[in-house]
């Protein structure tokens, strides 16, 4: 096993080279295999059986014993969440693993099963009788209160029985009635109190329909009495809490009762039997604060064994879920797989990174085993672009353009430093640059600890993109000393290039003959036409980077076409596409650095506008209006630039369609007939397997609808029209588009010098004791704005633009995106996904 | 005085600097990258300065201030 370094190693510039696999595995070993191949992460299989329905699958009774023990767990999950005191669960990382694969596999998912539903059973068996418990509790609590509150009214309706019996005299029952009443009362005559009474419990927002449905039932014949109970009932399960109030009813007449009665249901109210007689009353309430006690006890031992039961299913709880997503995964793609019934095997395909294939073969020492092997395919591969935790984030921002066609060459490559570099020209300001590069910082060394924090969709997206910050910030700080920037402040490293004579009133500088050696002279700040000349610079040098990256961008299509060997496109696409741009705005660009290095105080013409050249370049070709000349034999150059521009046109637009016919003419002259859309020579059947014996593998998956090219010669004019004239006004426009790294640039440099003018500007100087204090919180607010607004608000703003710079301008010159993404079988992903 | 010269004798160091960048990266997984990354540092960084210099070789405007007003 030697440790064989590659001479070649897959690179970023294009996606890996992706071999169609073809696996045979033995049924017994098929588990294992995938588990395997699921942590390594490297293959992503096909789909074998498209036609067949999910519930006739081969694996679909594992999977459902596996969707059980899922639902099992993720009620453990909830059941833990809910606890109002949080519990601790042990991280993943931090779980011993259980042994899936192997000879104990099955054993082991078997005492997992079993384990679970034990402790599902268990925990609702505990959940069921808390319940109950609770229950019961509630209606003590609810008795004893009814108990207080009765001796309550007892005690007052003694004080006012003679009262009541003359109310009850002035009702409107016959004498009769009457009479009996009296002889009724006088057989209960141990009672202290000669009335019946009913005593309960009802919601409080059900009270007053309450009272009132029984004044209306009873017609009045009753004497009602409630109080409110202090203490709100909680539900346990829904964890609503209710107010209650204790009423009692004093009525007389069995009637009357059993009318009440039934009122007391309908409404939801309990009743409790409470003895008239006061010493039965304690008696009562003495033997319900007993069970009270016993209950709340036998409560409080059901919520402790629940509770030490949750915390030891949590000890386990996160290696249980990561087991059952690994299993569930491995069993959906063992579906996906054929099954030879002959030789009782497995057939898997699969499409594996070269790669990784190469490095397996040399690792292992041997020839690729027999079990695995290639195959030739038409179909295009998914794209595969190798990304580490540096370039993840910059990888991750072009592919959400679009993921690249198989092996074309990738702009993410590129974008790990063009992207950061048009942010920082946006952006430029040391203070800011250091600023964020700070926080790129403290995220990057905290790595470890925050990749495994959930830190919420917001900055768990920063996190994300850390690197990208890092790379911004130290751009940042470089185009800030270029523009010499810093919280809207110069620096004055170098001996400056301009000297202020000593005056009053309006000065002007004088040249003292010397450049500032780098960046923008400080004898600028200040001054009040600075910005008529940081404008031209900064717009000069928008048009030059813009060109640059475009001409950039354009000759990354040179690459592409010699892989997929259209050479065609090198002669008729790039080169006019090429000659186009430079001829126009290439040309722009050298004379903007001409126009820069021409000392116009020693020229005899003024140095002319350079937006007018171009026009006039166009309008009005070959005749320079005197006085405007840039250089000599400028007219003659300008129209022999315009001539091959207008060239290019029609040759990008013709030539290529019309090889295209050129060749077509010839193929069917020679008498061959177009292949049928469709007719895919590797279509097999099921009984070309036998040739694989031979080695010449066949996919077995027969693809339906390859997309294959259309040879409609319209639609070649079409694209080619199309294709042209994007082009043609896409160079204008784009170039144009360039201008917002000046303006983005000048809104920074304006807003922080507002902010310092209006805030630490005013203060600084101030005397005094209060005007330290003063200095001191102007200052924190200054910060506090500088970072909402210009770090955070503004670097969101240059963030956008550069990478709209990217998407539209760059990638439009080159990239194709019509990939597929690479989503292998991997353990790795499943659990980040989580 | 004001030339032109520094310019270009920057471009030749930074052409060679890239040079160097390009022979001198070891090979291993990230040779590509770290090459790429080099170079475009060293392009954009050289670009950007020499535009900020030649822009200030002749300038057409001279900063103006009114010193009654200055703070």
């Amino acid at each position: 096993m030697g440790t064989h370094v590659p001479d070649e190693y897959p690179t970023l510039f294009r996606s890996e080279d992706m071999s169609l696999v073809q696996l045979f595995v033995p049924a017994e070993v098929a588990h294992d295999t995938v588990a395997e191949l699921g942590e390594l992460g490297n293959v992503e299989f096909k789909d074998l059986n498209p036609d067949v329905n999910p519930f006739q699958r081969s694996f679909v009774g594992e999977i459902r014993r596996i969707d059980e023990m899922a639902r099992r767990v993720r009620f453990f999950a909830t059941q833990i969440e809910r606890e109002r005191d949080v519990l601790p669960v042990r991280p993943l990382y931090d779980s011993a693993p259980l042994i899936t694969v192997g000879p104990r596999a099955a054993q082991t998912m078997d005492d997992l099963d079993v384990t679970l539903s034990a402790h599902e059973s268990r925990l609702l068996e505990m959940n069921e009788g808390y319940e109950l418990l609770s229950g019961r509790l509630a209606e003590l609590i609810e008795a004893r209160h009814v108990l207080r509150e009765t001796a309550v009214f007892f005690q007052r309706a003694e004080n006012n029985q003679s009262e009541i019996r003359t109310s009850f005299d002035d009702s409107s029952a016959p004498l009769l009635q009457h009479e009996d009443r009296e002889n009724q009362y006088s057989t209960v005559s141990n009672v202290q109190l000669d009335l019946e009474f009913v005593a309960g419990v009802i919601d409080r927002t059900r009270l007053s329909t309450f009272e009132r449905v029984l004044w209306r039932v009873l017609r009045g014949n009753l004497y009602m009495n409630h109080t409110d109970i202090a203490e709100p009932f909680v539900d346990a399960a829904t964890g609503n809490s209710t107010y209650k109030n204790v009423f009692i009813i004093f009525a007389h007449g069995d009637a009357l009762l059993a009318k009440i009665r039934k009122v007391c249901e309908s409404l939801g109210a309990t009743l409790y039997p409470i003895d008239p007689n006061a010493d039965k009353r304690v008696e009562s309430l003495r033997e319900v604060n007993v069970r009270l006690e016993d209950l709340e006890s036998a409560l409080y031992n059901t919520g402790s064994t629940r509770r030490a039961e949750l915390v030891r299913i949590g000890e386990s709880l996160r290696s249980w879920e990561d087991v059952v997503r690994k299993e569930k995964a491995v069993y959906e793609t063992l579906n996906l797989f054929n099954y030879d019934v002959g030789r009782k095997t497995l057939i898997a395909e699969g499409w594996c990174p070269h790669f990784a294939l190469r490095h397996a073969t040399e690792e292992s020492g041997t020839s690729v085993p027999p079990i695995l092997h290639e195959l030739r395919t038409s179909k295009t591969p998914p794209t595969f672009q190798r990304t580490n935790k540096f370039t993840e984030g910059f990888q991750t921002i072009m592919d959400s353009y679009g993921i690249a066609t198989y092996q074309e060459v990738n702009p993410g490559l590129f974008a790990v430093v063009t992207f950061p570099f048009l942010f920082a020209v946006m952006f430029g300001d040391i203070g800011h640059g250091t600023i964020i590069l700070v926080a790129a910082l403290l995220m990057i060394l905290n790595e470890r600890k925050l990749v495994r924090a959930d830190l919420g969709e917001i900055i768990g997206t920063f996190f994300y993109g850390r690197y990208i910050i890092l790379l911004m910030g130290l751009f940042s700080i470089y185009t800030g000393f270029i523009y010499n920037d810093i919280f809207s402040k110069t620096l004055h490293i170098f001996q400056s290039g301009w000297s202020f004579p000593e005056g009053s009133g309006v000065v002007h500088a004088e040249p003292t003959g010397d450049v500032y050696p780098f960046g923008l002279d400080p004898g600028w700040h200040g001054a009040d036409n600075a910005l008529i000349f940081t404008n031209s610079y900064k717009m000069k040098m928008s048009i030059i980077l813009g060109v640059t990256h475009m001409s950039f961008a354009l000759c990354m299509q040179v690459p592409n076409h010699l892989r997929f060997k259209r050479l065609t496109d090198i002669y008729h696409g790039f080169i006019p596409q090429m000659l186009f741009l430079q001829s126009i705005f290439g040309y722009l660009v050298v004379c903007i650095i001409y126009k820069w290095i021409v000392d116009w105080s020693k020229s005899p013409t003024p140095p002319p506008s350079l937006l007018n050249m171009l026009i006039g370049m166009f309008l009005s070709p070959g005749s320079i209006a005197p006085g405007t000349q840039l250089y000599r034999g400028q007219g003659f150059v300008q129209t022999v630039l315009l001539l091959i521009a207008v060239v290019c046109i029609p040759w990008m637009l013709c030539v290529k369609p019309y090889l295209l016919w050129r060749e077509r003419q010839r193929v069917r002259g020679q008498g061959y007939v177009g292949l049928a859309v469709g007719d895919d020579g590797f279509d097999a059947r099921h009984d070309d397997l036998e040739g694989e014996e031979e080695g010449n593998g066949r996919a077995i998956a027969a693809d339906a609808e390859e997309e294959h090219e259309e040879h409609d010669f319209g639609e070649v004019v079409i694209h080619q029209v199309i294709h042209t004239i994007e082009f043609c006004l896409g160079c204008i426009s784009h170039t144009a588009s360039y201008l917002r790294l000046w303006a983005l640039s000048l809104a920074h440099a304006q807003l922080s010098e507002v902010l310092w003018d209006m805030t630490l500007n005013r203060v600084l100087g101030a005397e005094g004791f209060i005007g330290q204090i003063l200095v001191v919180l102007v200052f924190l607010m200054w910060f506090v704005l500088t970072v909402a607004i210009l770090c955070v608000m503004e670097g969101l703003s240059a963030f956008l633009h550069a990478l709209r710079l990217h998407w539209v301008e760059a990638n439009s010159k080159h990239y194709e995106a019509g990939g597929y993404q690479f989503k292998p079988l991997s353990f790795a992903a499943l659990n980040e996904k989580e | 005085m004001a030339s032109v010269f520094p310019v270009v004798i920057v471009l030749v160091i930074v052409a060679g600097l890239m040079a160097t960048s390009w022979v001198f990266t070891r090979k291993g997984p990230q040779q590509t990258l770290i090459r790429t990354s080099l170079m475009l540092t060293l392009a954009c960084c050289y670009l950007m300065w020499a535009i900020a210099y030649l822009a200030q070789l002749h300038p057409l405007e001279v900063p103006r201030v009114n010193l009654a007003l200055e703070h």
